[in-house]
C-alpha cells in the first residue's frame, strides 16, 4: 500500500472515525483503524461491534492495499502532523508515515482477523443533521439505562410518510418528538428501535454534515440496521429487538388544568428547593391562578419553597415529581415559556413549549411525566 | 487445506449431525424459505471434560454464520475462528465465576440484532461456574431473563459438563446436545492428522489422557507434561511412611503450578504484546494512562485465570490417579477392558496384588473427596497431603 494524502483531510477523518473506536476494545484488533487504499481514493474505518463508523476521503494512491493500525496511536500522531502533504507506505510489518521531515513507523495489527463492517443498508430519506441531533437528544433523556431492561434503553423510531416519530421511555417519563423529513418514496412506512446512547452519538458525530441520509434496513426480524450517511462519512448501528411499550394511549388526548411558566425561572427555582429532596423524594408543586409554589422536605427533615408567578386555566392543583425528571423535561422543551398540561394530580402530566397552542395543533416535543404519589 | 468447521470435532458424530441439522434451519430462517423447525434459541452442550464441549459450541457458532455453513475458509469462518467476529461472542468466566455484572452487559448486547444480517452467537464456556450461591443463583438468573424472552435471531450455547449443572429453569428453555467420550483410536488420529504427531506417541498420549483431547495434545508434545505424569503415577507405589506421602503431596502440586505456568506464561505473554501493540505502544510514544489501567486490568484478569488454571492442572493430575486405581481395580476384579496405563503396567500388578479390591474402592473415593475439597476452596497442598496419607 502506498498513497499520499492531505494533511487535514487525514487527520479530520482519522479524527472521525476514531470516535467510534472502543475506549476498551473486547479484542484487540478493534482498538485497531482501518486503512484501506484502492484506486478511487482512502477509507477508514472503525468498529466496536455495535457501532461502525467509515470515511472516504480523496487520495493520490499509487499501490492498492490495506492495513490496521492503532486508531488511538494514528489520531495523535496525524493531530500533531505538520502542515504539509502526508505520504503512508507498507513496509513489512511496519506502516510507514512521512510527513515534511517528520516520519512514523507505526505496528500494524494482524489484518485478516479483522471482522466485516455491516453493510449499509438503502438510504431511505434525508434530513438535517442538526434538526436530527436536536430532536434525538430530546428524547434521549427519557430513555432507560437498565441493562436488564433493553427495550426501554432504545429510542423508538416510527417513520410514516414524512413524518418521523422518536419516543423513549423509562417507565417513569415518557419524550416523544416529531419532524418532518424528506423520504425517498412518498407512503414509506417503518418501525425500528436505536440504542439511545449510540443514536445521540451517532447524530451528535454528525453535525458536522449538512443533510444526512438515513439507511433502514427494512428487512423482517433480526436484520435490524440502520444507517447515516452524508460527505463521504457513514456509520452503521445495529438495532434493538422487542417489543416497545404501546406508548401512543399514554399520551391524554384532553386537559383539564393548562399552567404555563417562565422556563429559565423554573429550572432554577426547582434547583433550589430539590437541595432539600432526599434522594427519591418528591418537590411538590402547587399550581394556583396566578402563582405556582414549589416545595420539598418533610416536617421532621430540612424544607425548602419558593413561590413564582403562572397563568393557570382550570382548577388548582398540587402534584408531585421527581425533580431530576422535571429538570431533564424543562431542559429538553428548549423554550421559554413552559406549558404543563394535567388531567389529575394522580396522572402523567404533559411537559410542552409554552407557544404552542391546542389550535396550533399538537406540540412537536412532548415530555409525558408521571407524578409521584403524595401520601397522606 | 483447511478444514470445514466440523472436522475439529473428535468422535462425536451424532452431535454433529443434530447441530448440521440445525445449522441448515437456521438458513431457512434467514433465507425465509422455511420453518427452520430443527432451529432453536438456546442450546446446552454437555460433556466429559476434554470432549471439546467449547469446540463444537464454536463449530456451531461458525456454522450459523457462514452462507456454506461452515465451510472454515470464508473470512466468516477465519474471524469466528480467530474470536473476532462481529456476532459471534464467547464467554469464559474471568476468574473462578462467570461474574453477574458482565451477565447482565451480556443481556443488554444479546437484545442487539446481528450485525451482519444472521445470527448472534453466544457461547458460554463452563455455564455451570456462575456466580451466586444455591439460594441466589445471581449470574444465572440474569441470563435466565434474555433466554425466556429471547431476542429472534440471539441463540445462546451454554457448555457444561452435565445437565444437573444447568439451573432447571434455564435447563428447561434448552435443546441439548450430549458429547461423548471419543474412542482413544479417534483422539490419536486427530493427533497424528492434525498435529503430525507420531501415531505410537499419539496411541500412548491418547490413552493416558483418557481421551481428554487438549490433555493428550499436551502429552504428545510437551515432555515435561509426560514427567509430571509419571511423578504422579509413582506416588502409590511410593507412600512408604509419612514422610514420603508428603513428599509426593508437595510434588505433585508444585509439577500442577509448574504446569498451569507452562500454560499461561506464553498465552499472558502473548495478549499483553497484543493488547499493548493494539493500544499504540511500541513507538514514539509510551501508553497513556488509559492505556496503562487496561493492561493492569489484563494483569489482574490474566492473574484470576492462572489461579484457575492451576487448580484445573492439579485437577487433571488427579484424574490420573484415579485412572491408576481404575487400573488396578480392573486388574483385581479380572475384568476385560484396556489398562489406561499400560506404561507403568508393573506397578498397576504389584499394587493391585498388595490390595483388596474393597480397599482400592476406598483409595478412589479418597481420591474423589480430595478432588471436591479443591473445588470447594480448601489449600491445594493440604488437600493433597491428606490424600496421599490415606492412600498409604
Amino acid at each position: 500500500m502506498r498513497f499520499r494524502v492531505e494533511r487535514d483531510v487525514l487527520a479530520e477523518a482519522v479524527a472521525w472515525t476514531a470516535r467510534s473506536l472502543p475506549s476498551r476494545p473486547p479484542v484487540p484488533v478493534l482498538a485497531g483503524l482501518l486503512v484501506e487504499a484502492d484506486k478511487t481514493g482512502l477509507t477508514l474505518s472503525g468498529f466496536d461491534y455495535e457501532v461502525s463508523a467509515q470515511v472516504r476521503v480523496d487520495a493520490q494512491v499509487e499501490e492498492p492495499g490495506r492495513a490496521l493500525v492503532s486508531g488511538r496511536l494514528l489520531a495523535d500522531i496525524s493531530r500533531s502532523l505538520p502542515p504539509q502533504p502526508v505520504s503512508v507506505t507498507t513496509e513489512g510489518p511496519k506502516v510507514l508515515l512521512v510527513c515534511g521531515s517528520a516520519r512514523f513507523a507505526l505496528l500494524t495489527l494482524p489484518v485478516d482477523e479483522y471482522p466485516t463492517l455491516p453493510e449499509l443498508p438503502h438510504v431511505t430519506g434525508t434530513l438535517p443533521s442538526g434538526l436530527l441531533a436536536t430532536a434525538v437528544a430530546q428524547v434521549a433523556v427519557a430513555a432507560g439505562r437498565d441493562d436488564t431492561l433493553p427495550v426501554l434503553t432504545g429510542i423508538r423510531v416510527e417513520i410514516e410518510g414524512d413524518t418521523v416519530t422518536l419516543a423513549a421511555t423509562d417507565r417513569y417519563r415518557l419524550a416523544v418528538r416529531e419532524l418532518t423529513w424528506h423520504p425517498e418514496q412518498p407512503g414509506l412506512s417503518a418501525v425500528s428501535l436505536v440504542p439511545a446512547r449510540t443514536l445521540a452519538d451517532t447524530a451528535k458525530a454528525l453535525t458536522g454534515i449538512e443533510t444526512v441520509s438515513i439507511a433502514l434496513s427494512t428487512g423482517t426480524a433480526g436484520e435490524g440496521l440502520m444507517g447515516f450517511e452524508g460527505q463521504g462519512r457513514r456509520t452503521t448501528t445495529r438495532l434493538l429487538e422487542g417489543e416497545f411499550p404501546k406508548y401512543r394511549a399514554l399520551l391524554p388526548s384532553e386537559s383539564s388544568a393548562v399552567a404555563t411558566v417562565d422556563t429559565a425561572v423554573l429550572v432554577e427555582a426547582v434547583k433550589r428547593v430539590s437541595l432539600v429532596a432526599e434522594r427519591n423524594t418528591p418537590v411538590r408543586l402547587t399550581f394556583a391562578a396566578e402563582e405556582l409554589q414549589l416545595d420539598a422536605g418533610t416536617g421532621e427533615e430540612a424544607q425548602a419553597s419558593e413561590s413564582l408567578p403562572c397563568t393557570l386555566d382550570g382548577e388548582p392543583l398540587t402534584i408531585a415529581f421527581n425533580p431530576h425528571f422535571l429538570l431533564d423535561g424543562l431542559s429538553a422543551i428548549d423554550a421559554e415559556v413552559t406549558r404543563f398540561s394535567f388531567t389529575a394530580a394522580t396522572k402523567p402530566a404533559v411537559i410542552t413549549a409554552g407557544g404552542t397552542g391546542e389550535a396550533a395543533g399538537p406540540a412537536p416535543y412532548r415530555y409525558l411525566l408521571m407524578p409521584v404519589r403524595l401520601s397522606g | 487445506m483447511a478444514l470445514s468447521v466440523w472436522e475439529h470435532l473428535v468422535g462425536q458424530d451424532r452431535a454433529v449431525v443434530l447441530l448440521q441439522q440445525a445449522t441448515r434451519a437456521a438458513a431457512e430462517i434467514v433465507a425465509g424459505t422455511g420453518p427452520g423447525a430443527a432451529m432453536t434459541h438456546a442450546w446446552v452442550i454437555t460433556g466429559p471434560p476434554g470432549s471439546g464441549r467449547t469446540t463444537a459450541a464454536e463449530a456451531f457458532a461458525a456454522a450459523l454464520q457462514c452462507p456454506a455453513g461452515g465451510c472454515g475458509t470464508c473470512h466468516s469462518c477465519t474471524t469466528a475462528r480467530d474470536r473476532t467476529h462481529a456476532d459471534v461472542e464467547v464467554v469464559r468466566p474471568v476468574g473462578m465465576h462467570h461474574r453477574v455484572d458482565h451477565m447482565r452487559e451480556l443481556v443488554r448486547r444479546a437484545a442487539l440484532s446481528p450485525a451482519g444480517g444472521r445470527w448472534q452467537v453466544v457461547v458460554i464456556e463452563d455455564a455451570d461456574r456462575m456466580e451466586g450461591t444455591s439460594q441466589d443463583w445471581r449470574a444465572a438468573n440474569a441470563l435466565l431473563k434474555a433466554i425466556e424472552e429471547p431476542t429472534p435471531r440471539t441463540v445462546w450455547v451454554l457448555c457444561a459438563p452435565s445437565l444437573e449443572d444447568v439451573l432447571p429453569t434455564i435447563r428447561s428453555r434448552c435443546r441439548h446436545i450430549g458429547l461423548a467420550t471419543p474412542p482413544v483410536a479417534a483422539v490419536a488420529d486427530v493427533l497424528v492428522r492434525r498435529d503430525g504427531i507420531d501415531p505410537t506417541m499419539a496411541a500412548f498420549a491418547a490413552r493416558a489422557a483418557q481421551s481428554h483431547i487438549g490433555r493428550a495434545r499436551r502429552l504428545a508434545t510437551d515432555e515435561g507434561a509426560r514427567l509430571r505424569r509419571a511423578e504422579v503415577l509413582r506416588i502409590p507405589t511410593h507412600l512408604s511412611g509419612v514422610g514420603p506421602c508428603l513428599t509426593a503431596a508437595a510434588n505433585v502440586v508444585e509439577a500442577a503450578q509448574e504446569e498451569a505456568a507452562t500454560v499461561t506464561g506464553p498465552l499472558d505473554a502473548a495478549e499483553t504484546a497484543e493488547l499493548a501493540r493494539a493500544l499504540g505502544q511500541g513507538s514514539s510514544r509510551g501508553l497513556d494512562g488509559r492505556g496503562r489501567a487496561q493492561l493492569k486490568d489484563l494483569e489482574k484478569d490474566q492473574k484470576r485465570r492462572a489461579t484457575r488454571i492451576q487448580r484445573d492442572v492439579l485437577d487433571l493430575a488427579l484424574l490420573d490417579l484415579l485412572g491408576f486405581y481404575r487400573d488396578v481395580l480392573a486388574v483385581q476384579l479380572g475384568a476385560q477392558v484396556e489398562l489406561v496405563n499400560t506404561d507403568v503396567e508393573r506397578d498397576v500388578r504389584a499394587v493391585a496384588r498388595a490390595s483388596t479390591p474393597e480397599r482400592t474402592l476406598q483409595r478412589i473415593d479418597s481420591v474423589t473427596a480430595c478432588r471436591e475439597q479443591i473445588a470447594g476452596n480448601v489449600a491445594a497442598l493440604l488437600a493433597v497431603e491428606a490424600l496421599t496419607v490415606t492412600l498409604r
